[in-house]
């Protein structure tokens, strides 16, 4: 994983200072990247993907910093936003801000920098901000992902023709692997449509909740009707995904990287056989990523 | 009662919950017509009694009415130490509290409501000892009904967030009969165990706690005014 990006954007070049500065002590053996900004505009610029915290005063010269954490939801929807002010919050009319959230520290309180960095310490570690759980074992799960060469020779011709099973066995036009990133979803495999898809950000795929079941499969009869998509539905509909079923790939130490997934383009029920013979597709998938990953793999002796 | 030799958060004598690690969020789920909301009451507003601060988000009941129900709950509730987020949409007018009232025209305002929050928390946090200060937002169910699960997650998963970072405790309540599997797994994610609470013969309530090291996880009776 990459360093933490921690933008602290404040009018008062001494506040600001301060604010960066307390950061980086307070969380140094995060060793983050702490950057500032002095205006919104400036602001804006810097977010970038991999931003995991926003630190800004409310009151700007062009704008507020309601404006730059709208902006902070489009660009880097998993970060946190503190507003870190002076600003009585009695004051702030948050209507405009509906359907984002953020954090309140008072510059005026005398925990106000104690507060403040360990409100940092917690949103960064926690993604306590996220529209989506993240799984109790995140940590070990994503050093698990990254130990694997996904671009091993031949592993993409493998796991394709596993994508090509799944499409042929439940007669669907889309199927695919999904690998779980840090903050995104890649495409490790794809079948029909999926082959055109790009990736896409963690809250907004299906199989951000999959990774969470306890039985490794998890079945989406009509996502327009299910709580967890419903207010995304829009967009999956326009890829295509009305119903869904997604089996995880788990590693020998039971770690999840991703799951296999085929996509019905109208609602459908998948049976408790549908979900076993997912599960043994998926297992066979990330067999094929494990023996690709053998030492003796570029010999390519069992491939053949 | 005061805080366990731990530092974990302790309940009333006749309510059989062990000490609470500090920094831990809990869901307290049950029907509607069990006592659920109770519970989570009397455990947030017992804190006043060894000096804690005891903060509530309130969705469905006004402060003055939540007040009242806390007083009836535990006597010797200290409202000095208590601050309210009246998420009722009725207007305060000019009652005067003795607890800190904050109000918020509609449940749907979250980012509101989590700004109110984190400036009450503050200013319980700074009066109460040792800065220990439990919330109770009563009820997820309620705001389930203004915003999305997504929106509602992240809401209650940040409101975790904070908690966990002061060093506090936080009791959530939730209707499951209400919601379908997939809501009430969702929201579970974001606290750390559940109490859950089931009507019972000739006692006000049986509760278990679940997920949690330490407590018996056994349905066991408990009584409340």
């Amino acid at each position: 994983m990459s360093a933490d990006r921690i933008l602290c954007v404040d009018p008062d070049d001494g506040d600001r200072a301060e604010t960066a500065e307390r950061i980086r002590r307070d969380l140094a053996e995060l060793d983050p990247v702490v950057e500032t900004a002095a205006s919104l505009a400036d602001a804006e610029t810097a977010l970038t993907t991999e931003t995991a915290a926003v630190v800004t005063e409310y009151a700007f010269p062009d704008g507020t910093g309601l404006d730059l954490i709208r902006s902070a939801t489009d660009v880097c929807p998993d970060a946190g936003t503190v507003l870190y002010t002076d600003t009585d919050p009695d004051t702030i009319d948050t209507s405009e801000l509906r359907g984002s959230l953020t954090e309140y520290v008072g510059k005026g309180s005398v925990f106000g920098a104690d507060r403040l960095t360990r409100l940092v310490r917690t949103t960064v570690e926690s993604r306590a901000q996220a529209s989506y759980p993240l799984p109790q074992n995140e940590t070990e799960r994503l050093a698990a992902l990254q130990s694997y060469d996904l671009d091993a020779p031949g592993l993409s011709a493998s796991l394709n023709r596993v994508t090509d099973l799944a499409a042929e066995h439940f007669d669907v036009d889309t199927a695919s692997i999904n690998i779980i990133n840090d903050h995104s979803q890649d495409f490790l495999a794809c079948y029909g449509e999926a082959q055109g898809w790009e990736p896409m950000d963690r809250e907004d795929s299906i199989c951000t909740f999959t990774i969470l079941e306890d039985d490794d499969v998890m079945t989406v009869e009509d996502v327009t009707d299910d709580p967890r998509f419903e207010s995304r539905s829009e967009g999956l509909l326009d890829l295509g995904i009305h119903a869904y079923m997604g089996a995880n790939l788990v590693t020998a130490s039971g770690l999840v990287i991703g799951p296999l997934c085929v996509y019905d383009d109208r609602p459908r029920e998948f049976s408790s056989a549908d979900e076993a013979y997912l599960k043994d597709l998926a297992a066979l998938a990330m067999e094929l990523i494990e023996l690709h990953n053998r030492p003796d793999a570029e010999d390519g002796g069992w491939q053949r | 009662m005061s805080h366990g030799p731990d530092g974990g958060y302790e309940f009333p004598d006749e309510i059989p919950i062990d000490a609470v690690a500090a920094g831990s969020t809990l869901l307290v789920t049950g029907p509607a017509l069990s006592r659920t909301e109770d519970l989570a009451l009397s455990l947030v507003a017992s804190g006043t009694e060894p000096q804690e601060g005891s903060l509530f988000i309130s969705t469905n009941k006004t402060a003055e009415r939540l007040l009242d129900m806390c007083r009836q709950l535990r006597p010797a509730f200290d409202a000095t130490r208590a601050g309210v987020i009246d998420c009722s949409g009725q207007d305060l007018g000019r009652t005067r509290f003795e607890a800190q009232v904050k109000s918020i025209s509609t449940q749907s305002d979250l980012t509101g409501i989590g700004m109110k929050f984190s400036s009450l928390y503050e200013s319980l946090y700074a009066d109460a000892r040792n800065g220990r200060v439990r919330t109770g937002l009563a009820s997820l169910s309620s705001l389930s009904m203004y915003v999305d699960l997504r929106s509602l997650f992240q809401f209650a998963q940040t409101l975790s967030g904070r908690i966990d970072s002061a060093g506090g405790i936080g009791l959530f309540t939730l209707d499951p009969t209400t919601h379908d599997t997939q809501t009430v797994n969702t929201l579970g994610q974001v606290a750390d165990g559940r109490i859950e609470v089931r009507e019972a013969d000739g006692v006000d309530g049986e509760l278990r706690v679940r997920g949690l090291a330490g407590q018996s996880g056994d349905w066991e009776p408990f009584s409340l005014p």
